[in-house]
């Protein structure tokens, strides 16, 4: 089981891929989403908002109704957002719960694999 | 917790009926009317429907479990293994792509019998054309237009039905004596098939409020569908001979042009365009995510996972699904032979169905405990029938269609091996490569710095 600090330091190791990634961003002006990440297992929350391209990190859950819900244990949420597993495998064998639009799923999928790399 | 955009029953029920709705199921429309002498079609429709319908609730208690938009491959994953799901999955998605072949080689002989000057293998070629271009470049059917596209195809097939019906002044007479048992039961196996695809909404699980509301849409659907196919079947029989309707690919034109004329074969044209957009880029669209996905988790090479950097695409996906889509059209443009690819769809239907219904049954056992938000009323019963029937039925077509049941077999076949040799070496090699490339970044616990 990983711990909120955990999931909030795999975030912020997100966040600084996305930043150094200056064609994503691009990409993204457009897709303005709220995305909220749920530990099941532990009392943790976050909340990524991409907003014209630009994305922020906040800890707990913002007022504004999300795009998406990415709901994992602690444990595949910290693998997950460090880079250490890809989204496909947990959400395949339904560890990693995502709701939302599909083609906001696959968009979340692209981001992740554009930071990480395959 | 409210997601901000949620979809509402209309469109649930628009898009289980869209997706279902193609120009290939005319065709097997004048197949299953052919099994049965007089006007008994309809019964065999509506017998195919009820029995969808004990899937659907099979379906809707799965996704109900696990809303995802993995859909089949997480449901068999759960309830049987991983490495069948993927096999199931694999052969599946093979199954879609003959749909596609067949739907692309309807809908090119309707455009080459309206303007014969242009070759059928170039209405295929800018058709196929088309629709790789737009996933290409990501551009999407909007839910609105996909919604009014479905109702409107769905009013204009009803009022075909109705002129001609009125025109005929058809009367239904001596059914039930015209139905011998091996008619009916061949009638409605192939019937399964005007209803394939309906569960493609199940990945729209993720975007409702409820997920009743996918089961009950599921079940709408085909309800809807079955009083549509009778109707539109039972007209185009009783209007237009038998042996001209069964020898031709587009029994639906023939139909139009005898009932309204030249502005019946417009319509009729317009609604062959529109059932053929929504299956083709429903069809297109899944078979390029299940390619892309399937390389995110090393089941396929890594050249699959490649992404347009301009358009958010998967690329590679979208350009092999073409590739396949065209070869296969060309195959059945050459051999004609788009009937067995209607009987293999429905075999490969009813094996995924029957599948559907013994998941229900092994998770009930497996996982007693797990929340259903849905649970099919009456304990085994209905998923015991949709196991039961639909095995029988992907029987049934084996047994008039034995070439069927050869090419499903070497399809196991092949998916098995690959599944069982090549994929084990993927991973092999991505895991390889990954630790080579890039070591574990996250702090193993209890350590306090980054590994890299």
């Amino acid at each position: 089981m990983a711990t909120h600090e955990e999931i909030s330091a795999g975030l912020q190791s997100f966040y600084e891929g996305y930043q150094k990634n200056s064609k994503l961003k691009l990409m993204n002006r457009d897709w303005n989403r709220v995305i909220r990440i749920i530990a099941s297992d532990i009392d943790s929350q976050h909340t990524l908002t991409l907003q014209n391209g630009e994305l922020t990190v906040t800890q707990g859950v913002s007022d504004q109704n999300p795009d998406l819900v990415v709901t994992s244990d602690s444990e595949t949420l910290a693998d997950l957002f460090y880079g250490d597993i890809t989204p496909t495998e947990p959400y395949m064998n339904g560890t990693l719960v995502i709701q939302g639009s599909e083609d906001d799923i696959v968009r979340l999928d692209f981001i992740s694999l554009m930071i990480w790399g395959e | 917790m409210q997601l901000k955009k949620v979809l509402t029953m209309r469109t649930i029920v628009a898009t289980s009926a869209g997706l279902t709705l193609s120009s290939s199921t005319f065709v097997a429309a004048v197949q299953v009317a052919g099994f049965l002498a007089g006007d008994a079609a309809w019964l065999a429709i509506l017998t195919g429907g009820l029995l969808c319908m004990t899937a659907a609730l099979c379906f809707g208690e799965l996704n109900g479990m696990t809303p995802s938009a993995a859909g089949i491959r997480l449901y068999f994953s759960r309830a049987y293994n991983d490495q069948l799901a993927i096999i199931v999955s694999m052969l599946y998605m093979m199954v879609v792509m003959g749909v596609i072949g067949a739907e692309s080689y309807v809908l090119a002989q309707v455009l080459y019998e309206v303007w014969p000057a242009v070759p059928a293998l170039a209405w295929i070629l800018t058709m196929f054309s088309i629709v790789t271009v737009v996933n290409l470049l990501g551009v999407k059917i909007a839910g609105g237009f996909q919604s009014a596209l479905t109702y409107g195809l769905i009013l204009s097939l009803l009022a075909f039905a109705f002129i001609a019906l009125f025109k005929a002044d058809f009367q239904l007479t001596g059914f039930l004596s015209a139905v011998g048992a091996k008619g009916l039961v061949n009638a409605v196996a192939l019937g399964v098939f005007l209803f394939v695809g309906f569960e493609w909404v199940t990945p729209l699980a993720e975007e409702v409020t409820h997920h009743r509301m996918v089961s009950r849409g599921m079940l709408l659907a085909i309800g809807i569908l079955s009083v549509t196919y009778a109707l539109f079947t039972v007209a185009m029989t009783a209007t237009t001979p038998r042996e001209v309707l069964a020898g031709s690919p587009i029994p639906h034109l023939l139909f139009a042009r005898g009932i309204l004329g030249e502005a019946g074969v417009t319509w009729m044209v317009a609604i062959t365009l529109a059932a053929s957009i929504t299956t083709f880029n429903a069809g297109l669209i899944s078979v390029s995510r299940f390619i892309y996905s399937s390389a995110r988790e090393h089941v396929l090479p890594p050249v699959f996972s490649k992404i347009s950097l301009r358009f958010f695409t998967p690329w590679t996906a979208v350009l092999t699904i073409f590739i396949i889509g065209l070869t296969i059209s060309i195959a059945v443009l050459v051999t004609q032979r788009y009937l067995m690819l209607v009987n293999m769809a429905a075999a490969m239907e009813s094996i995924i169905y029957a599948m559907a219904g013994l998941a229900v049954i092994r998770l009930r056992k497996k996982m007693p405990e797990a929340d259903r938000p849905y649970r099919i009323p009456g304990g085994y019963i209905i998923p015991g029938i949709c196991a039961i029937v639909f095995t029988g039925l992907a029987m049934a077509v084996f047994a008039s269609f034995p070439i069927v049941l050869l090419y499903i077999t070497l399809g196991l076949l092949l998916c098995t091996w690959y599944v069982k040799v090549v994929v084990p070496e993927l991973k092999l090699c991505y895991q390889e490569k990954k630790t080579t490339i890039r070591p574990r970044r996250r702090p193993v616990s209890g350590e306090q710095t980054r590994t890299d």
